[in-house]
């Protein structure tokens, strides 16, 4: 089970966040920043030829002989497109030895739960798995409560292996979304290339990206001494190391500050940006962690 | 630079197998990552900012391997050629005269010396031997074909300069038979104090002179003569420098100044002091020359002062009483440590025998009726006899002359003296014949009583005795056996080195000896009686006599250099030996400076280099609770994370 009762009810409680409002096709539950038919009033404005009249306040112009518009918010709906990194780094710790810090279930879980939330809201919700440098499978776009359990069915079947290319997959997943809305992308961002260009050209569409970076603890701090050879899980790549005092406390410094790099970078490009360690409870990391990050609210 | 054992060098292939070890070890053990993307960029950047780091990864090889060929290199006995003054089988005849604490070089002239020998030790060619002859007053060798440089160098380190004469003559006759086999090169190692007339030695011979050529003021005799009346001191002052010098000589009695001079001495002049009526009493005399000018008079300060002692009891009292004889008046006059005198007639010409007592009385053809207290010596008593014996009548018969076997009789030649007649004095019980013939004794001794006694039985002026030799070595021996001289002869002069002969006086049980440096000396017998052979120090020694756990006299001696050849400490340039006058050496022989030592020091220092670096690799791992990790193989085709 990926949710037990009561976090799925804390779940359901959480309205993914947006700053900004897209128009949806539908209406949504949600505010947007135009100014729409809902029920709510928002404001006035004068007439102008062509206005709806049936908008028109009668009352008002009756008591002032001057004609004004109501104007009422529009609500609607967010599309949210969650980007699964499904690469073979993602397959780490190796499963058996340290289940719960496994990087690639506790990426699942955490799109579970984002999934979740935005089905809650009646949000249009996608979930695109990257793998090989593409687009491997696809979830959605589906709406409503009912939704749910399908998009846990979804999720189960994913396996992580292989290359990812994490540009070449982020721009073929440009197409798949209709309309602009919120972006997730979960990955470890052990890719070579990184991700910052295929970001960079959804940030261009006006979808408003946020990254889930989940490392394992291990990762920024290897338990490793003496004279080895470091093979790359994903590449397969064959790296001589001699490790000593000084070159793991390099190490530790270097993961760090490469992580700290692409907060800097992520933050100059508009893109929240949210690093976790598999180590914290994954739910904590949802309610807590993620609201904090204005990711939900 | 040449290898003395380059078979050593073969241990090199040692390095093979620490090559090998060294690449089965580093084969890395494969560790699975999820990725080692920040590992690349982590080692291309480090790379990038040291090039050195490739070296570093091998760091621990390079080491051991720097290791291996510090030791293999050490095995090799690397050695770099340098000249020395001597090779092969060499006999080092190093100089421990007094001459040698000269202090024109710093230190001493006997740690230059040293300094020569151990840097020959130093050079020295592997499988050369070296035979260390220490030339003192008796020399030995501290070291007999030795190869092994550290003996050598203990020896060498254990050698001290002495305050005697060196005995060259020895000293050559033993380096003659140290060589057996004929030795490359016999090595003077001295200030060049040779005697004339040294045998040739085999081999080459050199010479190193120790030293720079520097002047010397010696006090080169001084002594103390007792007269008829009152001591008399004689104090000699040598120039020894090639300039005129003016020196002080000042004359103390214990710490009382008498007397004090200027002497101005031309080169190798001397000039002496005489001090009469000196007082009587005991005492010590020290004789110091300084600078006038308060400045340092010269290099070799062990000469500059000398002692002597004055011991009354030195003088025996001897009275003789006699009518008149010249033999024994001159005989007395000559015998040293006596104090002869003579009894005097009264008004009616009868002989006055005084009433002070005398440590011996001579009767000379007369026997008073109380015979005076003391020891006694009868010569050609008169008939009748005494109290001790008694005189017959006069014989002629001198058959079958004997000279008994006695102490008495040393040296006594009887063969060559004649008697014309004796008087017949039958054997008292207690004596002993020392001469005789069949008629009787000539010559007997003995103690009567509570004194002792001996007598010639004839007048001297009816023999031949007095014209021959054995008659003052007679009368000596008689002398010295009637009174005892003192312990020893306080005014003999002794030298550094010799032996004093100390007779213990009855009653006396044992005696110590105090040296200058306050060290004190038990007396022990040896075959000739007590004597006392510590004699190294310069200075005065109290010999103290003890009898009953208390000290009951004390007795002085001085010990002064006296040594011409020793105060002349002048660097001779060239020495006589055989009838080859040695120049100075100079390096012109091939020695050998190893360099194994350096090399194993650096051996161990590399060691504790490697073994640092060692240990700073093997760090722990840090705990890490979160982390279960553990390193295993590669595995292929594993399925992924467990079900949502």
């Amino acid at each position: 089970m990926l949710f037990d009762e009561s976090t799925l009810r804390k779940l359901n409680q959480l309205t993914l966040a947006a700053s900004r409002i897209r128009a949806g096709g539908l209406q949504g539950d949600r505010r947007s920043t135009r100014r729409g038919s809902s029920v709510e009033f928002a404001d006035y404005r004068n007439y102008a030829p062509g206005d709806d009249l049936r908008r028109l306040d009668w009352n008002i112009y009756a008591r002032l002989e001057r004609p004004f518009i109501k104007l009422f918010e529009e609500e609607e709906d967010l599309s949210v497109t969650i980007l699964l990194d499904g690469s073979r780094s993602m397959d780490w710790p190796e499963p058996g030895s340290q289940d719960g810090l496994h990087k690639f279930t506790y990426a699942r879980r955490l799109a579970a739960g984002l999934g979740a939330v935005a089905l809650a809201s009646g949000d249009p919700l996608s979930v695109l798995f990257l793998q090989g440098g593409r687009v491997a499978a696809e979830y959605g776009p589906s709406r409503g409560q009912a939704a749910l359990s399908r998009l846990f069915g979804f999720l189960d079947g994913l396996r992580p292996d292989g290359l990812t290319d994490l540009n070449a997959a982020l721009r073929q997943a440009l197409v798949k979304p209709r309309r602009a809305g919120l972006v997730v992308l979960i990955s470890d961002l052990l890719s070579p290339e990184g991700c910052e260009s295929g970001l960079r050209e959804w940030m261009g569409r006006s979808h408003e990206a946020t990254l889930v970076h989940v490392l394992a603890p291990d990762e920024l701090n290897p338990p490793l001494a003496g004279d080895l050879q470091l093979v790359d899980m994903e590449t397969g790549y064959e790296q001589d190391v001699s490790l000593d005092g000084g070159l793991r406390s390099l190490y530790r410094e270097r993961a760090q500050a490469w992580v700290q790099a692409t907060r800097a970078d992520c933050r100059k490009r508009g893109i929240r940006y949210l690093d976790l360690l598999t180590n914290l409870p994954w739910d904590q990391a949802l309610l807590l962690e993620m609201r904090r990050a204005g990711i939900v609210k | 630079m040449q290898f003395l054992t380059p078979l050593g060098l073969l241990l090199a292939a040692l390095a093979v197998p620490i090559i090998l070890l060294y690449m089965l070890k580093l084969r890395r053990k494969p560790v699975q990552v999820s990725s080692t993307l920040l590992w690349e960029r982590l080692l291309r950047d480090r790379q990038a900012n040291a090039p050195w780091q490739k070296l570093k990864r091998n760091l621990l090889l390079f080491l051991q391997l720097l290791i291996l060929a510090a030791l293999v290199l050490a095995f090799a006995r690397p050695a770099l050629l340098m000249p020395v003054v001597a090779s092969g089988s060499v006999v080092v005849l190093l100089d421990a005269s007094a001459s040698m604490n000269a202090a024109d070089v710093e230190p001493s002239r006997f740690e230059s010396a040293r300094q020569v020998v151990g840097t020959l030790i130093d050079g020295l060619p592997g499988g050369s031997r070296m035979t260390l002859i220490l030339v003192n007053a008796t020399p030995n060798a501290i070291a007999s074909a030795e190869t092994d440089r550290a003996a050598l160098k203990q020896a060498l380190a254990g050698a001290q300069p002495t305050l005697g004469s060196a005995d060259w003559e020895s000293a050559f006759a033993l380096a003659a038979g140290a060589s057996r086999g004929s030795p490359d090169t016999t090595l003077i190692v001295s200030d060049g104090g040779l005697p004339k007339g040294l045998p040739a030695l085999p081999g080459q011979v050199r010479y190193v002179p120790v030293g720079m050529s520097s002047g010397n003021l010696a006090v080169t005799a001084m002594a103390l003569r007792p007269t008829a009346q009152n001591p008399q001191l004689f104090a000699e002052v040598t120039n020894y420098s090639a300039d005129s010098r003016t020196a002080l000589l000042s004359v103390y009695l214990g710490e009382q100044l008498i007397d004090a001079r200027q002497f101005n001495l031309g080169p190798g002049e001397n000039q002496s002091l005489t001090l009469d009526n000196l007082s009587t009493t005991p005492g010590i005399y020290r004789a110091r020359i300084s600078s006038p000018a308060d400045a340092v008079l010269d290099a070799f300060p062990l000469d500059d002062t000398a002692f002597a002692v004055y011991q009354a009891s030195a003088a025996r009292r001897v009275l003789l009483v006699s009518k008149g004889n010249l033999f024994l008046e001159q005989l007395l006059a000559a015998l040293p440590g006596i104090q002869p005198f003579r009894a005097l007639p009264d008004a009616n010409g009868a002989l006055q025998i005084p009433n002070e007592p005398f440590d011996l009385t001579i009767l000379d053809g007369i026997a008073p009726a109380e015979l005076p207290a003391g020891n006694l010596l009868f010569v050609n008593p008169p008939l009748g006899g005494n109290d001790l014996f008694q005189v017959g009548a006069p014989f002629k018969e001198m058959e079958n002359v004997q000279v008994h076997d006695h102490p008495l009789t040393r040296s006594v030649d009887w063969t060559n003296v004649h008697v014309l007649q004796a008087k017949n004095v039958p054997l008292p019980a207690w004596a002993e014949a020392l001469v005789s013939v069949d008629a009787g004794p000539l010559v007997f001794a003995g103690a009567a009583g509570n004194r002792r006694v001996a007598a010639l039985t004839f007048d001297l002026r009816e023999s031949d005795l007095p014209l021959q030799v054995t008659f003052p070595i007679l009368f000596s021996n008689l002398i010295n056996d009637l009174v005892p001289p003192g312990a020893f002869d306080a005014m003999r002069p002794l030298r550094p080195g010799e032996t004093l002969a100390i007779a213990l006086q009855p009653g006396i049980e044992r005696a110590t000896v105090v040296s200058p440096s306050q060290q004190g000396f038990e007396i022990s017998p040896g075959p000739n009686g007590y004597t006392f052979a510590e004699t190294g120090e310069l200075g005065y020694y109290a010999v103290n006599f003890i009898a009953g756990g208390e000290v009951k006299k004390v007795e002085y001696f001085a010990v002064n250099l006296f040594d011409p050849s020793e105060s002349d400490i002048r660097v001779r340039e060239t020495v006589q030996v055989g009838r080859a006058a040695i120049q100075p050496a100079a390096a012109e022989q091939a020695g050998q400076l190893e360099l194994w030592p350096w090399l194993a020091a650096l051996a161990l220092l590399v060691l504790l280099i490697e073994w640092q670096a060692y240990h700073r690799r093997r760090i722990p791992l840090p705990p890490n609770p979160n982390s279960g990790f553990r390193g295993r193989g590669i595995r292929q085709g594993r399925p992924g994370g467990g079900p949502p």
